[in-house]
């Protein structure tokens, strides 16, 4: 009975699998002679631009004539009170020169894409405000972020991230 | 014998789980294929370039052994009979390469179909083996995998303020320069061919995008930001673009004609809206914003005002892309403010239903819809190495290529 019992779960098992089985697709019935040479389109070019967007200066993104890089939290684009030394500096030094100032959002390699390049504007941005509200014209400023691709740093520590979450600022020239 | 029965109903209820299951997971009937080399000088990466290409496509269920043979030959080896198909092919590399394919019924070494194929270069040879699978797929009568005859365009860093950006094909293994040095950002196709991309330089004062063409060389300054200025969706006639810029150092989304005119604002916000997408026959966009407090994804209509958040998990999703009314974005599942954290991908639709995860582990991010889209692409971090992975949604095979070790910073399929 017990026999007869496994035989007819394993026979209707079989028949349940075997039904959800599919069929091969229909096939051509005669064989296809093509021969071609296909179409992987031409080569394409090579553009070196080696000659633009130098660094400045020799660890390349630091910020320059005068100015002094100001720092940020994680993911934070909002200017802590420990930042106003160096906003002064910034003032006193912009307000000396008639040059426009280039002001440069920078981020840690933490976030993606696009966020980061945004990120990178509103730091910029805080610093512009910072500025404008101490009398430098707002005419007077550019700004331009670099999302993560400008660090000064790259050794994984807590220290050096910090390092790359900053604005820098130089003369246009 | 109460307990025979029991065995019994419960035996037929395992079966009927596991058959359930088979019709979810094989939704349409894979073929068993075997690669059969009849090359003079076998080449192992052609053959892997072959294998890959098969898996992927989520029609065959691939032989991984790598067989030897006359190509000439319909003699099918009895250890091949259990086949339903057995691909032959010569490859031929000096000047160029050449390959040539049969495709035969194993169980009777009838011929369905032979084709050959030719260029003057060996370094795309990879194409080949993409072409070659893709059109054997289609006298299957399977649907398209034409995306795998597709380029990737990609971004990498090189340096502080450097970088470079690469043609490959879709596995990476073919990969060429297409602009060395400077810094230039954020590729993006221009138009179905595959003619010319657009990208962000930092040549100038403030960045610009260009619209350059890989062939012809000829580039075209498209319209520039103080800030910044990305290419982020292209619709798909080619006639119009998204494009993430800030024009009063506010990084908002605009839309515009593909030559840089009839700029119109579509987002309106005091922080950050990045990264806009078609949806919804291009009616309206999804997009990324932090107007909650933390980065996440959000949906308005390309007129209208109001806006309406898509997806309600995660803290931090910060990367997104989408194909018709299907959405795909990378969430942030760990909160290590420093070093590996855990991002997975995520497939959910424009009004925020069917959510459901695409990868458990490691680093995954920069999620792309195949052009018809049925296939994600996406880089993982795992382990200290990075990958370009792939998902086919329909079968659910995940292939990963391993990469090199600079920073990818963007790519587009």
């Amino acid at each position: 009975m017990i026999k007869k019992l496994l035989l007819a779960t394993s026979a209707l098992s079989l028949l349940l699998l075997t039904g959800c089985g599919q069929t091969v697709p229909e096939l051509p019935g005669s064989t296809s002679n093509i021969s071609d040479a296909t179409a992987i389109t031409g080569d394409a070019v090579s553009i070196d631009e080696s000659g633009y967007g130098n660094g400045s200066g020799s660890r390349g993104n630091s910020s320059s004539d005068g100015f002094q890089s100001i720092y940020f939290d994680f993911a934070d684009y909002g200017l802590s009170s420990k930042t106003e030394r160096a906003i002064a500096r910034n003032v006193s030094v912009g307000s000396k020169s008639s040059s426009k100032i280039k002001i440069e959002g920078n981020c840690d390699e933490f976030g993606t894409d696009e966020y980061n390049y945004a990120l990178g504007l509103k730091r910029a941005k805080a610093v512009k405000d910072a500025l404008a509200s101490r009398g430098i014209s707002a005419s007077k400023m550019v700004l331009v972020s670099f999302g993560e691709s400008n660090p000064v740093c790259s050794s994984p520590t807590d220290s050096c991230y910090a390092k790359n979450r900053r604005v820098d600022l130089r003369l246009m020239k | 014998m109460r307990y025979l029965l029991l065995l019994f109903v419960f035996s037929l209820h395992l079966f009927a789980v596991d058959a359930t299951l088979k019709i979810e997971t094989d939704v349409e009937h894979r073929s068993r294929i075997s690669l059969e080399d009849g090359s003079a000088i076998s080449n192992g990466k052609f053959f892997k370039t072959l294998l890959a290409d098969l898996k992927i496509s989520g029609h065959f269920l691939a032989d991984s052994r790598q067989h030897k043979g006359d190509f000439k030959s319909s003699f099918v080896a009895p250890a091949l009979k259990s086949q339903e198909y057995i691909l032959k092919y010569t490859l031929t590399q000096s000047t160029g390469t050449k390959l040539r394919i049969r495709l035969l019924k194993a169980s009777n070494g009838a011929e369905v179909f032979k084709k050959s194929y030719a260029i003057p270069t060996t370094a795309k040879a990879p194409f080949l083996a993409h072409k070659a699978i893709s059109d054997v797929n289609d006298v299957l009568k399977y649907p398209s995998i034409s995306w795998i005859n597709r380029y990737v365009i990609y971004a990498r860093y090189t340096g502080a303020k450097k970088s470079e950006i690469i043609l490959a094909d879709y596995s990476f293994s073919y990969q060429k320069d297409i602009i060395r040095g400077g810094l230039n950002l954020f590729p993006k196709w221009a138009d179905a061919k595959q003619q010319s991309f657009y990208y962000t330089s930092y040549a100038g004062d403030i960045p610009a995008l260009y619209k350059l063409n890989i062939y012809s060389g000829s580039k075209r300054k498209i319209a520039s930001s103080e800030g910044m200025i990305i290419c982020s969706d292209v619709s798909r006639n080619g006639s119009k673009i998204l494009v993430t810029m800030a024009p009063d150092a506010q990084a908002d989304i605009y839309e515009m004609s593909a030559s840089g005119g009839g700029k119109r604002r579509v987002t309106f916000f005091n922080g950050i809206d990045v990264s806009g997408k078609y949806v919804d026959n291009e009616s309206r966009i999804v997009f990324v914003s932090n107007r909650l407090g933390y980065a996440n994804i959000f949906k308005k209509s390309i007129s209208g005002s109001g806006v309406t958040q898509v997806v309600y998990h995660g803290r931090n999703n910060n990367a997104v892309d989408a194909y018709g009314s299907k959405v795909v974005y990378s969430s942030r599942e760990s909160q290590k403010s420093f070093g590996n954290n855990t991002f997975n991908l995520y497939l959910t639709s424009s009004n925020g239903s069917g959510t459901r995860p695409l990868t458990t582990t490691g680093t995954n991010q920069f999620p792309n819809f195949s052009t018809d889209g049925t296939v994600i692409q996406y880089i993982k971090h795992r382990g200290g190495s990075s990958s370009i992975g792939y998902i086919n949604l329909k079968s659910k095979q995940s292939l990963l290529f391993p990469l090199g070790g600079r920073k990818i910073q963007s790519l587009d399929w």
